[in-house]
């Protein structure tokens, strides 16, 4: 997943983004409201967004995201924790919310969580065709088999099963996947897809010609 | 003198007003009496002199015509308890006429004109101007008492009616002046200065203006330092909860990164770390204790759920929901409990005996009977300082903020700490 994490703090910032990559997550890190602008029109699964911030509230920022339109999923990690502080982060338009401190393991399934359900599935199982895709184990499953992948090829496939039956433009895929990276090798995504055909199937991945791609998941 | 706790203003006045009563009739009556009695003296000595001059001519009339001095009785003398006596004093005393009834002997053996007090009779005597004869006209003592009483205790029940009737008038006043501190009282219970715009309105009477100005500015005050405080908290919350947060993440990486033989001692670092954020959150709970408490309905069992503890078997089967604050009921179990591991308890059990009591009974070594009596002390004192640990001078203060208490009940083994969560919300 590419997710965006907006926090002041050096030390919790650089322990989330370290945390986060390790589980192969692409995480661009803003410690300002204003450094957010830079990442306007970037694709994201998810933000992880602080209360407090030196330029302003990311409470603000969050009503005036969606004001815009913008669904992205979000989850608030904030020092705040009076319930009315609470009911006022969620009434705002944020999806998830947890009181510093918490546990970075805890965070990790939280963002799961509401990716998922942002995808349109509660259980951390997505079915594609013959495909199980387990989004906590991060792996995938062909019939009784379990299909080892690479972490770029789960991230593919993580990105396209989080959006089921929506065209994923391939650069879209590609700032999702590989983030600023994705300059740096403009194939790589259609190294992984074919990568993860033949591992996984053909009909797994869809191509819709000169659009992206689609994965279409079954209940 | 300190007046007990339970006197009352109008209770108070009502018996001042009742001593002062009896005391102003007790004064009304003597004053009256003493008055009435020397008017009532003097109007029967005028009466007495006017009764012996009135006497003097018929009485010379009827000597003149020779007849038997004793049986001589002028038309207007009186009887019984006011007589007459002629008595002349030629070669002594003695009787010249006197009235049916009157003393045998004269009243005077000497001449004894004007005012005089004989035993039994108050007397006037009148020179005659024959025969060195006096009248002496008599009224018995004991009549003239009689008279005066009578008239005294006329006055004294006349006004006793008036007395009462007063009484009864001023205490009604008395309450009906009492009631704007009946009404200032129902005010402030319902006064919360922390609300926008609250005052406690007009005073209704001019001797209440420095109370409402006095309760204003305290109340101005408490808003100030609460609005501080929260403040603080609020601040100490963001500068404390981050930095812990962001310990636990770097060293959630670490143990991730670091060879095998680095880990056990990370995670040390890290269980150390996470009982820190526990008393931190405790710290800043303990500072909202003395906040509002938001109650809602706590399903004891999902919260023993979640709470954050290893190594430690937590049963909360068969209790009943509590209606409380659930982050300071979380906190403040969650220091209860931490206290019974660190005390080598390894297992909890959460009971609700009674309604909104939560229970935390651990199986650990518990404490004699003297340290429990200490703590208990301790925690009635609300002196915690050196006498108890931060979990029980926490749960007593979220019970006390829930307006309940905290008690520790005696039990065979390990030890159980009770949370009063005072009444809940219907």
């Amino acid at each position: 997943m590419r997710l965006l994490l907006i926090e002041d703090d050096e030390l919790l910032g650089g322990g989330l983004c370290d945390f986060l990559r390790t589980d192969g997550h692409a995480v661009e890190w803003a410690r300002r409201l204003g450094d957010v602008e830079a990442y306007r029109d970037e694709p994201f699964d998810a933000y992880l967004l602080d209360w407090q911030l030196p330029d302003g509230s990311g409470l603000d920022w969050l009503r005036a995201r969606r004001k815009s339109g913008d669904v992205t999923p979000v989850l608030m990690l904030t020092a705040r924790d009076l319930l009315q502080d609470r009911l006022r982060g969620l009434d705002s338009g944020a999806d998830d919310y947890m009181v510093k401190p918490f546990a970075p393991e805890e965070m990790a399934a939280r963002v799961r969580a509401i990716c998922r359900r942002s995808g349109g599935s509660a259980g951390a199982h997505i079915r594609v065709g013959e495909v199980d895709v387990d989004l906590v184990a991060r792996c995938a499953w062909l019939g009784d088999e379990r299909i080892e992948l690479t972490s770029r090829e789960w991230s593919v496939l993580e990105a396209l099963v989080l959006r089921p039956g929506r065209i994923v433009t391939k650069s879209e895929l590609e700032r999702l996947v590989l983030g600023f990276e994705s300059e740096l090798a403009s194939n790589a995504i259609e190294v992984h897809v074919s990568s993860l055909r033949k591992k996984l199937g053909r009909e797994l991945v869809e191509t819709v010609r000169g659009m992206g791609y689609r994965v279409s998941t079954a209940s | 003198m300190r007046p007990s706790p339970s006197s009352s203003i109008g209770g108070r006045l009502a018996r001042s007003l009742v001593l002062w009563s009896v005391l102003w009739c007790a004064a009304l009556g003597a004053a009256i009496w003493v008055i009435v009695r020397e008017e009532v003296e003097e109007l029967l000595d005028d009466t007495l002199q006017s009764a012996a001059e009135g006497l003097i001519g018929p009485l010379a009339n009827s000597l003149t015509e020779s007849v038997a001095p004793s049986t001589v009785a002028p038309a207007s003398a009186p009887t019984g308890r006011f007589t007459w006596q002629l008595v002349s004093y030629q070669g002594g005393a003695h009787l010249v006429s006197s009235a049916r009834g009157a003393p045998a002997a004269p009243l005077h053996d000497t001449p004894k004109p004007g005012f005089s007090d004989v035993p039994g009779w108050r007397v006037y005597g009148q020179a005659t101007g024959r025969d060195a004869q006096t009248v002496y006209v008599a009224q018995s003592t004991e009549e003239r008492v009689e008279a005066g009483t009578e008239i005294a205790l006329a006055a004294l029940f006349a006004g006793a009616p008036m007395t009462l009737l007063a009484v009864l008038w001023l205490r009604s006043r008395i309450r009906r002046e009492l009631q704007p501190l009946r009404e200032l009282s129902d005010r402030l219970s319902r006064y919360d200065p922390m609300q926008p715009g609250a005052t406690l309105g007009a005073a209704e009477r001019e001797e209440l203006r420095p109370v409402h100005a006095a309760i204003d500015a305290l109340a101005g005050r408490l808003t100030r330092r609460i609005a501080h405080e929260r403040a603080f908290t609020s601040h100490a919350a963001h500068a404390l909860r981050t930095p812990l947060a962001g310990i636990d993440a770097q060293l959630a990486v670490a143990l991730r990164e670091a060879e095998a033989s680095h880990r056990p001692r990370l995670q040390r670092v890290r269980t150390a770390a996470e009982r820190l954020q526990r008393v931190v959150a405790a710290l800043l709970a303990m500072f909202r204790s003395g906040a509002e408490v938001q109650r809602s309905e706590i399903d004891v069992a999902a919260l023993a759920a979640r709470l954050p503890i290893e190594g430690l078997a937590i049963d909360a089967g068969g209790t009943m929901p509590l209606n409380a604050d659930p982050d300071l009921v979380t906190a403040a179990v969650l220091n209860l409990i931490d206290n019974a591991q660190r005390h080598g308890a390894r297992s909890v059990t959460f009971s609700t005996p009674g309604a909104n009591v939560l229970r935390v009974h651990d199986d650990g070594p518990g404490v004699d009977p003297g340290r429990r009596r200490e703590l208990r002390a301790a925690i009635d004192a609300q002196d915690y300082a050196g006498r108890t640990g931060l979990g029980l001078m926490l749960a007593d203060l979220v019970a006390r903020a829930h307006g309940g208490d905290l008690s520790l009940p005696d039990s065979a083994n390990g030890f159980a700490v009770e949370l009063n969560l005072g009444p809940g919300e219907a």
